[in-house]
């Protein structure tokens, strides 16, 4: 049996049965699906804007300074205009008359350079971005938005409720804005770190790096904020009408802030490198020790 | 003084409020600090704006119905009732500013929604207010949250009950409700027009955004029925802030996407 799997003309018959059936079924539900792919040519620091109304759009590096965009299209209600003007290359997908969040969905996939600044738009998403250096802003009301592995960026994430997760950002200036969205930070640290979601929880699993201001504010979500016991930090805490706690000691700070036990606590830790505000209107704030 | 501390006692700076001790730190910042210098002078305008308003003698109280009347009289938005045609159009993604055009009035709107959230902040919970003994200003309970979603034509907050009296200036108290007035009717007006734009350019989003715009109205309710009993708490004022950004927010994501 591994024999025939491995047999390079059962390979293509069998892909080519199954290519023929997908087909088939998409022509049945009246959709034609296709993939197309356009190649730029770009300098440094590129700009590469991508924007979809439905479908995914993820990003990585490519190749040296090329710019390879994947589209596939779910059918011909659907086409993807592009644009390129010196540095900078647009990607838009443009639905036609009679098309749906079904038949107009375009799914892309994207190499660029590394250090290529890109700007991703997608009303459904998900939208993913890795191993970039440049600056990212990512935008959907729906999206699922899925950033890793950054350097030195800008990130600037807004959704409506799609749930946001950033992951190993460093030196970064972050900024992340949702509605209802979840938040998920780990391993993110820069000058200046910043999340606001108004019924959506955040959570931080970090050291807070060394020197940055992190601000995260929830009116009703809760946050949650895990770092190590060496952490090294000044924390201002409250929530107005929710309760907060925290799991290992802090020297207390004099401040001109009013304190309320319980539902505030103002403290360092450490030798105070950042700043750390965590404010919630009627969310609860832990501070946890991992 | 960083960023963030002058951010927590803006409200009271610009109120010019007497015997603050922050004051030189407060300037200081400011000469270091583009930023909020900025922030200082956009605010220090809405706010001497806002002021102008409160003083007039006939201020408009639905000064946003007013606005949408004007709008619709130029033919810069259509009303509810009129045939939608001009916005019928299939293509819902923009790519460049020339395409942003069927709901560009979004911005100013948010814009606006914003700015009134600065007046209510900024003035609704002055100092002056705060002198007042808890007392003289009847309790007020938080506007009841809308728990289930309603599929109704538009969005009308429940009103929120006016605590000013008549131990406070007259122009005070009339600024008050003027503020509350536009905090609580003028999402009403925005709110329909904005749901109905939605629905025409991208229907199956108006449930979407009709529940985050509860939501976000719910919690600008919420904390300014926090506000009024606790008028002299910077938190709950930044909070207050903080909610009207959001509800700005909804709209610049609704102006990026629905066009």
């Amino acid at each position: 049996m591994a024999s025939l799997q491995n047999n390079p003309v059962v390979a293509f018959v069998v892909k080519g049965v199954l290519t023929s059936a997908l087909a088939t079924s998409l022509a049945s539900a009246g959709f034609a699906a296709s993939v197309k792919e356009y190649r730029f040519t770009v300098g440094r620091n590129a700009t590469i804007s991508v924007d979809t109304q439905y479908g995914a759009i993820s990003v990585r590096p490519g190749i040296g300074n090329q710019v390879v965009v994947t589209a596939t299209l779910s059918s011909d209600k659907v086409e993807v205009d592009r644009m390129q003007t010196g540095n900078r290359i647009e990607v838009a997908s443009h639905l036609l008359p009679g098309s749906s969040q079904e038949n107009g969905q375009v799914d892309y996939e994207v190499l660029i350079p590394a250090d290529a600044n890109v700007t991703l738009r997608s009303s459904t998403g998900p939208l993913s971005a890795e191993h970039l250096q440049g600056d990212l802003t990512l935008a959907g009301p729906d999206a699922m938005v899925n950033v890793r592995s950054v350097e030195n960026g800008h990130v600037h994430v807004q959704t409506m409720r799609g749930p946001i997760t950033i992951s190993d950002v460093k030196n970064g200036h972050v900024e992340i804005e949702s509605i209802s969205g979840d938040i998920h930070l780990k391993s993110v640290d820069g000058s200046l770190v910043q999340a606001t979601s108004s019924s959506g929880s955040i959570s931080y699993d970090g050291d807070f790096g060394s020197e940055g201001d992190y601000k995260f504010t929830t009116h009703s979500g809760d946050i949650e904020a895990r770092v190590p016991a060496d952490v090294s930090a000044n924390f201002r805490v409250h929530s107005v009408l929710g309760r907060v706690r925290h799991d290992f000691p802090l020297t207390a700070q004099h401040s001109r802030f009013p304190v309320k036990e319980g539902s505030s606590f103002i403290g360092t830790t450490g030798k105070a490198a950042s700043q750390v505000v965590l404010r919630s209107f009627s969310g609860k704030i832990r501070l946890k020790q991992r | 003084m960083k960023c963030e501390d002058v951010q927590q006692i803006l409200p009271e700076m610009l109120d010019g409020a007497p015997g603050s001790g922050y004051q030189s730190e407060f300037d200081t910042h400011l000469k270091s600090c583009p930023d909020c210098s900025d922030l200082v002078s956009d605010l220090k305008l809405i706010s001497s704006e806002a002021r102008q308003l409160e003083a007039s003698e006939e201020p408009a109280p639905r000064i946003w119905v007013r606005i949408a009347a004007e709008l619709r009289a130029e033919g810069l938005i259509k009303s509810e009732d009129e045939p939608q045609a001009t916005f019928a159009r299939p293509i819902l993604v923009p790519t460049s500013p020339r395409r942003r055009t069927s709901a560009w009035w979004l911005a100013p709107v948010a814009a606006a929604t914003l700015a009134a959230g600065a007046y209510v902040v900024n003035h609704q919970a002055a100092p002056q207010m705060a002198k007042q003994p808890a007392a003289a200003s009847p309790a007020t309970s938080p506007a009841p949250v809308i728990a289930s979603v309603t599929h109704a034509p538009a969005v009308t907050p429940t009103p929120l009950p006016v605590s000013a009296t008549t131990t406070a200036a007259p122009q005070t108290v009339r600024g008050n409700e003027l503020a509350r007035e536009m905090a609580s009717l003028a999402p009403s007006t925005e709110d329909q027009q904005f749901l109905s734009v939605v629905s025409t350019l991208s229907p199956s989003m108006r449930v979407t955004y009709e529940n985050q715009l509860q939501a976000v109205n719910a919690d600008i309710r919420e904390t300014q029925a926090y506000v009024d009993r606790n008028p002299g708490d910077p938190d709950a004022r930044q909070h207050l802030m903080d909610a009207y950004e959001q509800k700005e927010l909804l709209y610049q994501i609704a102006l990026d996407r629905i066009q």
